[in-house]
């Protein structure tokens, strides 16, 4: 095959990247043969840092389930004995039961080597952005401290009403009312990945008039 | 080993081809066929699926993808390998290096070209669908039966299930159950069916009726043979917590068998969602206490309920919104809004989306629509039948096949040296 050894070096290089997700994914799927071949008798470091960055990877493209199935393809051994793969498996329970505040506890506070740390941060500012997409859509009010807690920021200063918690919503163009102390979301829109053709819509009517009999 | 190193020698050079003078490009494509012709007869790939100690299935799965999609892009006709591929991504559990075959629209079989076997297909040639190389003669596809058929679309399910895609699984669990069958009905379609109801209860909340086609007798075969799932079905659909769980205990034994105890625990997981959900068509809002009330038969903490509600929120799998109040004491309200809750904006862009995919999907039906409506017309059938028509239209009587247009137009018999 065309593509280079998987080494440390290799792994270092993409992990510390700022491609974007879906290059990033398809990059590192492209090795998971070798690291499969690699499973037996391989060097373990280098494996437990490729699975790492690979599910954290996953997450970053929001395929939640496939990270998952991941978890299944890891040989077992070094599932069970390597903590940062560990640290994936705790991250990815917190993530799959939308337990927020436990995930930035997980992503801040457990101990990720630093090859991972660029994963580990770009992580939790997606996590972070799509949370904050859903609870502005969620909510019509919700109290400070709620949104701090979705948000992963201090809920004491947030209790206290701290004005740089606040202003983290209300640059997002929320509502904040002194009075019954509640934010007021406005609802983010996200635009769908794909380009929007300006002649779709029009495109598919014409196609529906052609086949309809 | 060496069909191993074989594999790996083609597969190197399934990628980077696009660019390639014809001549070489035609040698890749037949060594790549030839390749396809080896994994068939050897069933070496059979053996990863089997015995995971040859060799780690992943790596069958992403030959046989890559090469499919290198041969034909839009896996248009089904071939031996579509089974193979979901057999060793199942194995693997690499559900997702299945999603680019099993996404794609499935519109033909092999033909069989005995009639004009005369002109073999030249594979460099410009093809207009993959139908008119992917042949019986070609040797992609071992020779298919009702059975393959069966399973490609079970295990094409079960992929789906496990990445939760529980509309995508209903879809491919319908085409199984609703395959016509003259007497016997199969045991996979058994199969399908038990899923067919569990995944049924995990994305629509009620117990699902067969697709339409599906014969009445074969309904009420699967109603027979899958009582434990019905009646789990019907104490979800009557929101008996309690019952519910009772059912599930009294089947234990069943559902271990079928080895379905991962899907029915997801059913118990998707009760609180789905009962939600149907409050929504009673009630335009609700507190979080109320609902807590509703929803579970013994007291439970608001705080946990707001939370699995917000959860749900925000996964999409409810239409509503929170509003919380100053006060912590007070429940917040919950308000099932669908249309309120999201901006005009969203719900057009989403429809647009919507709207092009479906439009994508129609242009594969159309193309390949008009490539079976050709194939047809040549078929040996097709030109018997017309053939009676010139006999028919000779009499004054009205052909019973053709009607009374049928082969008015025919001058002379064109395709006479063909039959």
């Amino acid at each position: 095959m065309d593509l280079p050894p998987l080494t440390m070096e290799l792994l270092s290089q993409l992990v510390a990247s700022n491609a974007p997700p879906s290059q990033l994914y398809e990059a590192l799927s492209r090795y998971e043969l070798q690291a499969c071949l690699l499973s037996t008798g391989g060097d373990s470091t280098l494996l437990s840092l490729f699975y790492s960055s690979f599910f954290l990877v996953h997450l970053l493209t929001d395929q939640v389930s496939e990270g998952r199935a991941l978890t299944k393809r890891i040989p077992e051994a070094l599932l069970h004995q390597d903590p940062s793969l560990q640290n994936c498996l705790t991250l990815l329970r917190a993530v799959w039961q939308t337990q927020h505040g436990q995930v930035y506890q997980i992503l801040r506070g457990l101990p990720w080597p630093d090859v991972l740390q660029p994963l580990v941060r770009r992580y939790e500012s997606f996590y972070q952005d799509k949370t904050l997409i859903a609870v502005s859509r969620s909510y019509e009010a919700i109290r400070l401290a709620t949104a701090a807690t979705h948000l992963g920021l201090d809920e004491q200063l947030a209790e206290k009403e701290d004005p740089n918690i606040i202003s983290n919503f209300t640059k997002c163009g929320w509502t904040w009312d002194p009075e019954s102390k509640l934010l007021y979301p406005k609802p983010i829109v996200v635009s769908p990945a794909e380009p929007q053709s300006s002649d779709g819509i029009r495109k598919a009517m014409a196609m529906l008039g052609t086949h309809a009999v | 080993m060496t069909l191993l190193s074989d594999m790996i020698s083609a597969s190197a050079h399934l990628n980077n081809s696009n660019q390639l003078p014809s001549d070489e490009y035609d040698r890749r494509i037949r060594e790549l066929v030839e390749y396809f012709r080896r994994l068939q007869s050897t069933k070496a790939l059979d053996s990863l699926v089997s015995d995971k100690s040859v060799l780690d299935p992943l790596l069958g799965a992403t030959l046989v993808k890559d090469a499919m999609l290198r041969l034909d892009p839009s896996c248009a006709v089904f071939t031996s390998s579509h089974l193979l591929l979901v057999r060793l991504c199942l194995q693997a559990k690499a559900y997702s290096c299945a999603l680019p075959v099993l996404n794609k629209q499935i519109c033909h079989f092999p033909i069989s070209l005995g009639r004009s076997s005369s002109e073999p297909s030249v594979l460099c040639a410009d093809h207009g669908s993959a139908v008119s190389f992917m042949t019986e003669a070609a040797g992609v596809s071992s020779k298919l039966s009702y059975r393959e058929y069966l399973q490609y679309f079970l295990y094409g399910g079960m992929v789906y299930m496990a990445l939760k895609k529980w509309r995508n699984a209903l879809h491919f669990l319908g085409i199984v159950i609703s395959t016509p069958s003259t007497s016997s009905v199969s045991l996979i379609m058994v199969e399908a069916y038990k899923k067919w109801v569990l995944v049924g209860l995990l994305e629509k909340g009620k117990l699902c009726s067969p697709p339409s086609i599906t014969v009445p007798h074969v309904t009420k075969v699967y109603q027979s043979l899958a009582k434990p799932y019905i009646i789990l079905a019907r104490a979800f659909e009557r929101g008996d917590l309690k019952r519910l769980n009772a059912e599930i205990d009294a089947a234990k034994g069943v559902w271990c068998a079928d080895n379905n105890v991962g899907l029915v625990s997801q059913v118990v997981g998707a009760f609180f969602s789905q009962t939600v959900i149907k409050l929504g068509k009673t009630f335009a809002a609700l507190t979080v206490a109320d609902l807590s009330k509703q929803v579970f038969p013994s007291p439970v903490c608001a705080d946990i309920t707001g939370s699995a509600v917000s959860s749900l929120i925000m996964s999409h799998a409810l239409s509503a919104t929170l509003v919380q109040t100053k006060d912590h004491a007070r429940s917040s309200m919950l308000r099932f809004s669908s249309i309120n809750s999201l901006p005009r904006l969203s719900h057009e862009l989403d429809l647009q989306s919507q709207l092009e995919q479906e439009m994508r999907l129609m242009e594969t039906l159309v193309i390949n629509l008009g490539e079976t409506n050709n194939n047809l017309g040549l078929s040996d059938e097709y030109v018997d039948s017309l053939n009676k028509g010139q006999a028919w239209s000779g009499s004054s009587e009205v052909n019973p096949i053709l009607g009374e247009e049928g082969g008015l137009e025919m001058d002379e018999d064109l395709m006479g040296d063909m039959s």
